[in-house]
């Protein structure tokens, strides 16, 4: 009996090894280039849909008797291939692991399992007065450990900051089975770290008073304009969240949902404040100070009920190239000008969602098709507005897997080099989802970094890619 | 945020090409999974979510991938509920390229599903997929009931209401009578919809069926064809239109459900409600009246208009409205997965604290009829028509 069938058969009904449904665990939401996927061992060989936490304390067991590694995923709802294998192994799904533990409405707070869905959460804290402070903005999918897992902002970070701020306490299972729990720093390593120094079996969150929201938008000139009036929102409005989309992404949505853009031009900010904070006098006033015109409540309205619907533009693509990063607030606008400047020939979407303290997590948006000759060299483009925000002091969003070359700069260089520490003494195998914290060695030259290599590559191609656009054809 | 109505209404105005192009959109993001009723039934495992059916259809027009049984039994595990349709960021016709799936999966002789081939071999045979002499369609007939040849409003009972579940059908047919709206019935001449058929792919038989259909149609030349049932509402209204222009009949008649009925006559004032019916219901959205055909606020303006209703409200109702089971061909090949959908829907209502759970199709009343028999529960169960008629009748 092999080492694989010796895991299915031990651990029963909730593994299979069957080639069919490996193959469904071989991706994310990414749509990266053959070419680069055939570099990492991204099948896994088993998988296991644990349902509690005795599932995941004997796959891992298994998987350190058998030296199998292991990739614990969510609902693989990013592309920074956090989620994907990259030496096989077992992946562990604990989208099953989804029940609400117990609800604290006097502290405001909730334990849930690691696969609890951020949109259904909500729901369920509703009879309890209570909601999420924070969510991502692919809430009706994605679930709240691998939203802890990945690192992140979006609603309601503007109020509330990342999830790892929102997070109170975790258990965490590692190889020997055991389950410890930790909190304050102690839980600082297993943040954006994908799964790769154990497995969170459970999350307390911090929730906040239900509440229903005042919506406003309004419209701004320029990128100054617009960075400007959140700087102030933040300050004087006590704003719950706050986004911000380009002309160019709402001409996309327009594209994609069969109706005229929302502005032509400019940018539009969207904010929405607690009502027993709201104060459109005051709103509206700060608006026109920066050059801004309130919006009618319709469009206000549309823009948070589509919150959760960002990828809508994909439908006008059928692809699309996505930079993501962090800016300071002030150098927001000065990043975007450069970011056009620098991709002058294709059409730019941007979405952006304002941080507490100052800062923007944004995206940028290339419409294209994966299914072209040319993509893998224009995907160098997705880089381009990454490396203006480094200038402008900046940073990445996310490491996972494609990015680990940059999880010194992105988690810090002492956060780094203590998870490393803690790699290399709870797991000296590797076996805990291999290649995020470094990245994946290539298949023939293990000592160069898959990541590095993504890294210099992109560099390398930018300027070539930067001239190269996608026509996309005209809509039948 | 729904994404409902972005999709074209009929599968086969769908090229491969454009189902092709539409996959290619996929975000990967997950919305179909975590909203499909089928997907739990497959061990927890992401194979069996709408999601990774759509990354298998890419990889197999792509020619990476070939339909093994498995993944054939994974395309018909889908009540065609259209819920993954309506949360798909994309706007993907999902339920379009099931269906289009199960037609390639019939062309290569890899499918049906059993039980669905019987439905094929009874449909060709009797017209109908329960096997039922065509003698015995009229039989749901009350005494008191008039059809007559010809009339503006043609009633198309259907075949689960005609030969299994018949109170929606004679109750809409008694309040049509009672008020001297004329009416015809094609008793004896009614064909299969061929809902069944078109939702499993079978579009051969599917055609005949819906030739004779559109032929008997054009006899009674109505102008209005009124059915209780949902499944037959949808594929009259989104895909008889197709048909018939794929087959050069004539067929330009409104096609109407019940309840569409029944809202235009209380608005006319020809419909009164005024006998009081203390109850406490919750309404159940049928998938193929509901998401297929956007008739969400007509069952609760009929059931606003009725004395004493007091109704309460599903988590899950609406667009977001779950499965009752039966649909797609599920309950005729999966019938134990159909009845754990129709269980959890039912303890849904039942958690509401309803005394009654009311529906609009003699589908899903058949799915909880069983449902509730199985759970031993205590609520009662009634067609939307029923407590209408009760409170028109003094």
């Amino acid at each position: 009996m092999t080492n694989l069938q010796a895991c299915v058969q031990t651990l029963g009904e909730v593994a299979t090894s069957d080639s069919q449904i490996l193959r469904s665990y071989d991706h994310d939401l990414g749509e990266m280039p053959g070419v680069l996927m055939a570099m990492v061992n991204h099948t896994p060989q088993l998988v296991v849909a644990a349902r509690t936490v005795d599932d995941v304390r004997r796959a891992l067991e298994l998987a350190a008797r058998h030296g199998l590694p292991v990739t614990p995923r969510g609902q693989a709802s990013s592309g920074y291939g956090g989620a994907i294998p990259s030496k096989g192994g077992m992946v562990l799904d604990l989208s099953n692991m989804n029940r609400l533990l117990s609800v604290d409405a006097v502290n405001a707070t909730v334990d849930v399992e690691p696969g609890v869905i951020w949109e259904h959460l909500s729901k369920a804290l509703a009879p309890h007065g209570l909601d999420n402070r924070v969510c991502p903005t692919s809430a009706p999918s994605s679930t709240v450990g691998g939203w802890f897992a990945m690192g992140g902002v979006g609603i309601g970070s503007l109020r509330h900051g990342s999830i790892r701020d929102n997070v109170l306490e975790i258990d965490v299972a590692g190889l020997d089975g055991s389950v410890h729990t930790y909190s304050g720093d102690e839980m600082e390593v297993f943040h954006q770290t994908c799964g790769s120094l154990g497995v969170v079996t459970r999350l307390r969150l911090a929730c906040r008073k239900a509440e229903a929201m005042a919506l406003f938008a309004a419209w701004f000139p320029s990128a100054d304009r617009a960075s400007g009036f959140l700087e102030g929102a933040e300050r004087a409005l006590a704003p719950y969240s706050a986004s911000v989309q380009s002309a160019g992404y709402a001409s996309m949505r327009g594209q994609a949902d069969g109706h005229a853009p929302v502005i032509g031009d400019g940018f539009l900010v969207s904010l929405a404040i607690p009502r027993s904070d709201a104060d459109e006098t005051a709103v509206a006033r700060l608006a026109e100070e920066h050059c801004g015109k309130p919006l009618p409540r319709d469009i206000a309205e549309a823009e948070w009920n589509g919150r959760y619907y960002p990828m809508r533009i994909k439908k006008a693509g059928p692809s699309a190239l996505v930079g993501e990063f962090y800016i300071p607030l002030e150098r927001f606008a000065a990043c975007w000008n450069d970011i056009v400047t620098a991709l002058p020939k294709d059409e730019l979407g941007l979405e952006a969602f304002a941080v507490r303290g100052g800062r923007m997590a944004v995206l940028i948006y290339i419409l294209d098709d994966a299914g072209t000759l040319l993509y893998p060299l224009r995907m160098a483009k997705a880089m381009i507005p990454l490396r203006i925000a480094a200038r402008h002091g900046g940073g990445g969003y996310a490491a996972g897997m494609w990015f680990a070359g940059m999880a010194k700069r992105i988690f810090g260089e002492e956060k780094f080099a203590h998870a490393k520490a803690r790699k290399d003494a709870l797991d000296p195998h590797g076996l805990l989802n291999p290649g995020k914290l470094k990245g994946p060695g290539l298949p023939f030259l293990p000592f160069v970094s898959l990541s590095g290599l993504i890294l210099f590559g992109t560099a390398v191609i930018a300027p070539l890619s930067a001239r190269l656009s996608y026509t996309r054809p005209k809509a039948s | 945020m729904s994404t409902c109505g972005h999709a074209r209404e009929h599968a086969e105005e769908y090229s491969m090409k454009e189902l092709s192009q539409a996959v290619d959109t996929c975000a990967r993001c997950g919305y179909c999974k975590v909203v499909c009723p089928t997907y739990p039934f497959g061990g927890g495992f992401e194979t069996f979510s709408p999601r990774a059916k759509v990354h298998f259809l890419k990889d197999y027009y792509d020619g990476r991938a070939k339909l093994t049984p498995e993944w054939v039994d994974r395309l018909y595990r889908c009540t065609t509920c259209e819920r993954c349709q309506s949360v798909c960021q994309t706007a993907i016709p999902l339920v379009h390229l099931w269906e289009r799936a199960r037609a390639e999966i019939v062309s290569k002789r890899l499918g049906p599903m059993p039980a669905h081939k019987k439905l094929r071999a009874l449909a060709e045979e009797f017209g109908n997929p329960y096997g039922e002499p065509i003698t015995k369609q009229s039989q749901w007939l009350l005494p008191e009931h008039s059809p007559t040849d010809q009339a503006d409003i043609l009633i198309f009972g259907g075949c689960t209401a005609s030969y299994r579940m018949p109170p929606m059908l004679q109750i809409g047919v008694t309040i049509l009578t009672r008020l001297g709206i004329p009416y015809a019935y094609a008793g004896g001449h009614e064909q299969c919809c061929s809902s069944p058929l078109l939702r499993t792919g079978q579009f051969e038989t599917a055609q005949t069926l819906i030739e004779r259909n559109l032929d008997m149609f054009a006899d009674t030349g109505a102008r209005q064809i009124a059915t209780p049932c949902g499944g037959c509402s949808k594929t009259l209204k989104h895909d008889y239109p197709v048909w018939a222009r794929k087959l050069g009949k004539p067929f330009d008649a409104e096609v109407l459900h019940f309840s569409e009925i029944y809202v235009r006559l209380i608005r006319q004032g020809k419909l009164k409600p005024v006998k009081r019916v203390e109850k406490t219901v919750t309404f159940h959205d049928p998938c193929h009246v509901g998401r297929s055909q956007g008739l969400f606020d007509e069952p609760r303006e009929i059931l606003a208009a009725i004395p004493g209703i007091r109704l309460v409200e599903m988590p899950n109702s609406r667009e977001e409205s779950r499965c009752c089971g039966a649909g797609g061909g599920v309950k005729a090949n999966y019938p134990q997965m159909a009845a754990e959908i129709a269980r959890d829907r039912v303890t849904e209502a039942i958690d509401t604290g309803a005394d009654m759970l009311v529906t609009m199709c003699p589908f899903c009343q058949g799915s909880f009829t069983q449902a509730i028999k199985e759970l031993d529960a205590r609520i009662e169960l009634s067609g939307l028509e029923g407590l209408l008629l009760e409170s028109v009748t003094e």
